[in-house]
Formats: C-alpha cells, structure tokens, sequence
C-alpha cells in the first residue's frame, strides 16, 4: 500500500485524521477532542484514522501535519499551514470554490482561492474568539443546550432578536439579558447565528466575495450557521459531511503531490 | 518611533556574520549617548524632549542641548522587555487601554523615576514638540508639559498633500523657527549661533549622505543589506545624533561593511528567496521573533518605510548649510508619517518598482492613531491596483499583550507558502504542479 497518506490537522479544539488511497479515495477519518499533549493527541489520531481504515501504520507511506499544531506533529514529513490545506481541501470536494470561509473553535478565516486550489488572498479573525465556534459553546451553555441541538432550533426562530455582540467573554452576559427579557431561545439562537454571519461576512468581504463558496470547519456542520450565512450572502454555500476534516483532507492532498508520481 | 538598537542583543538568533564593525560602533554609540545622559550632571546641560518625525535637533545641539527622543526611550524599553510595567502603570495612572503604547511608556516611566536598565532618564528642561504629523505627539507633550511644569514649544508642521512644498508652508515654518530661536534663547540665556547651526548641518548632511548610500544598497540582487531589521538597528546615529561628526562617520563604517559584503557574497540570508517591501513600526515587544518568521522563509526585506520615519532623504532632501532655516522646514514638512496617502502610496510604488519587491508586509500597531491607520487600504491597494502580494499582520509596537505569535507565525507561514506554489505554477509556465 505505498500510495497512502495522512493528514494530521491539529486544532485549537480538535485533532482530526484523513487517510488517502489511490485515486485520492479517503480510506478512513478520525477526529477527537485535544488536550494538554499535542504530541500525543496527533499520534492517536493518525492511529485512530488508521484503524478506520482497516490498514496498518505502516501502511502510510506519507503524512502531512497542519493546524496550530503542525509542527506538534513529529512523525510527519511535511509541514503546511491550514489555510493551504482547507484552500486545497475545498478545492478537491468543490472544484468551482473561489472562496473558503473557515469557521472553528477559535477562529475564523476567508481564504479566496484560484482554479488551481492555491491561495490568492486570505483574512482572519484578529487575537479574539469573537464569532467562533467557541462563542456558540458559551452560548448553547447559557442557553441550557447542547451545542449539537442549536442549530436546528435557531431555525424554528419566529422572531429573530437582534444581537449586536459576538464576543465570547460576554456571551453569557448577553444571552442572559435576552433570557431574562423573555425572549424565546429560538429567537435568541437565531440572533446569534445571524450576528456570526454579519460578521463573518465582513471577513470574506476583505479578500472578495465570490462564488462558490465552500464552508469548512466545525461549525460547517451547524445548518444553523448554514442557513444564516447562506442567507447574509443571498447564495446557498457548498457544505460537506467532510467539511470539518476539510484542513486533514487538504493536508494529505498536499502529501500526495509529494510522492514519486502522486497527482491528487 | 525608530530604535536605538541599545540592545545588546543581536534578534535573530544566531549574530550572522556579517553584523560586525557597524554593530558594534552602533552599540557603543547607543550605550554612551545614555551614559551621558545619566551622567549630564555639573554643570548640567540643559535637555530637551523631542518627535523624531522632522524633529529640529540640528538647532537644538546649537544651543548645547542634549535632546531625548521618548519615541527611542519607550521602544529600547520594548526591546528590553521593560516597557509591560510602565504601560500597566500609566493604565494605572488612568491612560486608557487604547492609548499609544510610546505615549504610556513614557508617562509610565517617568512617574516611576525615569530608571532603565539602559540608564536614568533626565528630566526635561524645556519641551519641543517638533511636529505634528501624528496628533498624539501634541496631547502627549501637554501631558508632559503639566507633569513636568516644563515650558513647551509647539512647532505645527503643515501636513503634505502635494510633493513639493508649498513656499507659504515653508515661510510659515521659517517663522516658528525664528520663535524656537527666541524661545530658546530666553530659556538659555545664550545667543543664537548661526555659524555653529551651518557648522551642525553641514555633519548632519554628511550623515545623510552616508545613510542613504546604505539603504541603497537593498537595490542589489542579493541585498546585501536587511532594510527593515538591520536598517532599525543603524536609524540611531541618523535620528538622535545627526549633526555629531560621530554620526556620519559611523555612516562611513556601514557603508565599508556593505561594500565588503558584495565584494565577498555575505548576504542577510545564504538564499534571498523573497525580496520584500516592509511598511509599518516593528513589533519591538517580539523583535527577535518577528525576524526569525521571516528569515526561515528565505524573505529578506529590500526596502523598508518605517526606516524613512526621520527623513526622506533617500527620495533626495538634504540639510543644506546654505539654506540653513528654509531645508530644516522642508525636512519637517518632508516626514515620511506627514505625507498624505497619495503620497504614501507614491513612494511605496516607487520602492517596489526600484528595489525589485516580490512581495509586501504590512505591520499595523493596534494602540497607533496615526502611522497605521489606512494600513488596511493600502493593502488593499497593492493588491488589487498594483498586483503586489501583500500580508497585513497587526500587534503592537511596545504592549507585548497584543503579540500573539502563533497566529502572527501561522499568516506568515501561509503567505509564503501562497507565494510559493505561485512561484512554482509561473516557473512551470502556468502548469499546475500537482
Ligand atoms: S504615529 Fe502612532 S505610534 Fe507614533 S506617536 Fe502617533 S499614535 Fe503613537
């Protein structure tokens, strides 16, 4: 099995494995929560993908590590930032992307992107994890939810609150005000969710706004956040069940063009 | 704004080898311009605080002042990691968390006691606000003014919308020149020495000659010279002691040192990958580090704004003895932070076309009112009008809070990796490399 490889995607909040066979088919996925050792973390998840693959270690004949972790990643032999392998990644599920907004744990990123898959322009969310997927935690928290239930509730919405703040340290503060004001939760999570995409928006408007656009990362998977977007932009946005793995897809995609005769 | 270099450090890491004769003539200078200054005691000469944008040092040193830059205090306390206290005392004193970094380094500073590890800090004897460009400089020197009850000296420089300076903004400044002479000579007691002050210019010229034959040289390929990291260490001379002799011939040391480095092949990096157009105050807090994320990607900086913030002399100004009054108003209005944007963007298109830059860096200071703001325009710009990748990165010139370098590391890291593959697809003619 020469032809495999692995990207490793370490995160601020996850850690997240992609196997790639021949034909760049992935072979198997893996994505768990990260702790105190990051070392540790990327090696259990190369394992983990390894073992959903039903192949062995030995197998992977490349891996690539990215993420805030990347350089965590020892036992890689290739290093890449994840704003080229989220670029890569949505190019490879959506050729037609021009545009990948990135929203994770504690980040936010527009990356606009050529034909090719390669970046041409990208903004980020500065030193604040306002309007991440950490201010929807702090949000679902106060609110009594799950953060897996928002989404589908904020769609329920009748009469979305306006929310003008997306800062996490005083989400809490603010969902409580809207609580104790007796506004209906729906309505809350649909105001949240619109505030991220207001916001979000203005990040993608930095690089250019243009279609497709392929939203990748944790919170791809909220179809709240889906929707809201979809609708701030007035185009529905590509989303895939592998859209949180998009960064450890794009990571062995880049692996792959390093193998004698790879072409992803 | 710009360093001292009073650190005896080189950032970097490891010194390269070219960093020699000049820094460590660069070094002596800095340590003791603040020995004398700890040790202006019997009999005292008198001190003045002063901008370092088109800052009037030349008249000053006529009257025997020493002059202080807090601008060049506040970011040597960055560099040595000191200024965290002071900034956390000036917020304690009230100065919001939005204020400039230099301005609360300062007023921190002072009300501490003046002590660096650098040495003591003098109190100031008369206060010459010596220009406008920024509007903080002049909340700042009538703060300092009221804390130190020391008489203060408002030169307003008109701000440059037009490339040559207009004669009615050139009179007006002649005129508050001929006020600062009065001024100081009532605050001295001495007579004004037009002699000795065409004597001072005539140094400062030589200084200027020799600094622009230094950044000149990041036209060559290779650059022989880093001009945005280097370039910080060798603005001392040319902004604090223009107008010494020690200032121009220390101009002559670099520039032997240049002429060896292209004559022997030691370049800033063994591989000049990217050649680049820096704009914008250093993160002085991180220094070190800030290099180290440029240097592993084989980009090297060619040219450098900030460098210019104490004159444009490389776009051909001059002191002239012979017009003492008239070039030392044209220097002012000339400040590279009192151009208007047009302008701005003029000179940086006119760099990037003359120095060969692949690529721009943009580093905006999150507490600046002034020099950073329109940063984010200007990116814009060179992107989509002149086609020049750009990186904007934002921390902050003297708050360590505001740096954080595994996001700074991680847009750096991704910039050039873009610049990369873009390389790799036009040296493949436009095949994809995959
Ligand atoms: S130009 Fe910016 S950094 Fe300089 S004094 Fe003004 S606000 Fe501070």
């Amino acid at each position: 099995m020469s032809g495999v490889v692995a990207g490793v995607d370490i995160g601020s909040t996850t850690a997240k494995c992609v196997i790639l066979g021949e034909g760049s088919r992935v072979l198997g996925k893996s994505l768990n929560p990260v702790g105190v050792d990051i070392v540790k973390d990327a090696e259990h998840a190369l394992e983990a993908a390894v073992q959903d693959a039903h192949l062995s270690r030995s197998d992977v004949a490349f891996v690539t590590g990215t993420g805030y972790g990347r350089y965590k990643v020892y036992f890689g032999q290739l290093v890449v930032t994840e704003i080229s392998c989220h670029a890569r990644g949505a190019n490879f599920l959506f050729p037609g992307t021009r545009l990948v907004v990135d929203i994770g744990g504690q980040d936010t990123k527009a990356i606009r992107i050529n034909e090719r898959g390669e970046v041409v322009d990208f903004a980020m969310n500065d030193k604040c994890a306002a309007g991440t997927g950490r201010f929807l935690d702090v949000c679902a928290n106060a609110l009594g939810c799950d953060v897996g239930e928002i989404g589908p509730l904020s769609l329920q919405a009748r009469h979305a609150v306006k929310v003008t703040s997306t800062c996490t340290v005083f989400a809490e503060s603010e969902v409580t005000s809207y609580v104790s004001r007796g506004k209906d939760p729906k309505d809350i999570l649909a105001g949240l969710h619109a505030s991220i995409a207001s916001r979000t928006l203005s990040l993608m408007q930095r690089v250019g706004v243009e279609p497709e656009i392929t939203f990748t990362g944790g919170v791809s998977q909220n179809e709240g956040m889906v929707h809201a977007l979809g609708r701030r932009l007035g185009v529905p946005v590509n989303v895939s069940p592998l859209s949180q793995y998009l960064g450890a897809l794009g990571a062995a995609l880049h692996g792959w063009e390093r193998l004698p005769g790879g072409a992803a | 704004m710009p360093e001292t270099g009073g650190s005896s450090e080189t950032p970097g890491g490891a010194a390269p080898t070219f960093l020699h004769d000049a820094r460590s003539l660069q070094r002596k200078l800095v340590e003791e311009y603040y020995r004398d200054l700890e040790a202006n005691e019997r009999p005292r000469r008198p001190v003045a605080y002063m901008l370092v944008g088109g800052n009037l040092a030349e008249i000053l040193r006529s009257f025997g002042f020493e002059v202080v830059f807090p601008e060049i205090v506040a970011l040597n306390c960055a560099i040595k990691h000191q200024s965290l206290d002071n900034i956390l005392h000036a917020e304690s004193l009230g100065y919001g968390l939005d204020v400039c970094g230099y301005v609360k380094n300062d007023l921190g500073l002072q009300d501490l006691g003046g002590k660096t590890s650098f040495g003591r800090i003098p109190r100031p004897d008369v206060l010459v606000c010596s220009f406008s460009g920024c509007y903080v400089y002049v909340k700042w020197w009538e703060a300092l003014a009221e804390s130190y009850g020391a008489p203060l000296f408002m030169f307003d420089v008109p701000y440059m919308r037009e490339e040559v300076p207009r004669k009615e903004d050139i009179d007006y400044l002649v005129g508050q020149l001929w006020e600062l002479v009065h001024f100081l000579e009532q605050r001295t007691g001495q007579a004004f020495d037009m002699d000795l002050l065409k004597r001072v210019l005539i140094e400062s010229r030589r200084a200027e000659d020799g600094w622009v034959e230094f950044l000149r040289a990041g036209r060559l390929r290779p650059s022989p010279i880093e001009a945005y990291f280097e370039s910080i260490f060798y603005m001392f001379p040319i902004n604090v002691l223009r107008g010494t002799p020690e200032a121009a011939d220390f101009y002559d040391v670099v520039n032997t040192e240049i002429r060896a480095r292209v004559r022997d092949q030691t370049y800033p990096l063994p591989e000049e990958k990217f050649r680049l157009l820096v704009e914008g105050v250093p993160p002085y807090t991180n220094y070190r580090a800030f290099w180290d994320f440029f240097r592993k990607w084989g980009a090297v900086s060619v040219v450098a704004t900030y460098p210019k913030v104490g004159g444009l002399f490389d776009r051909g100004f001059r002191h002239d003895p012979a017009r003492p009054f008239e070039s030392i108003a044209e220097y002012s209005l000339g400040a590279y932070v009192n151009q208007s944007w047009p302008l701005r963007r003029k000179i940086i298109a006119d760099y990037v076309k003359e120095y060969q830059a692949d690529a721009a860096l943009i580093h905006g200071i999150k507490s600046c009112r002034s020099f950073t703001a329109g940063q984010g325009d200007l990116r814009d710009w060179l992107i989509h009008d002149q086609g020049v990748p750009t990186l904007y990165i934002e921390s902050d010139h003297e708050d360590p809070r505001y740096f954080a370098p595994a996001q700074i590391k991680n847009r750096m890291d991704a910039f050039f990796e873009s610049l990369e593959q873009r390389r790799a697809v036009a040296i493949a003619g436009g095949r994809t490399p995959a």
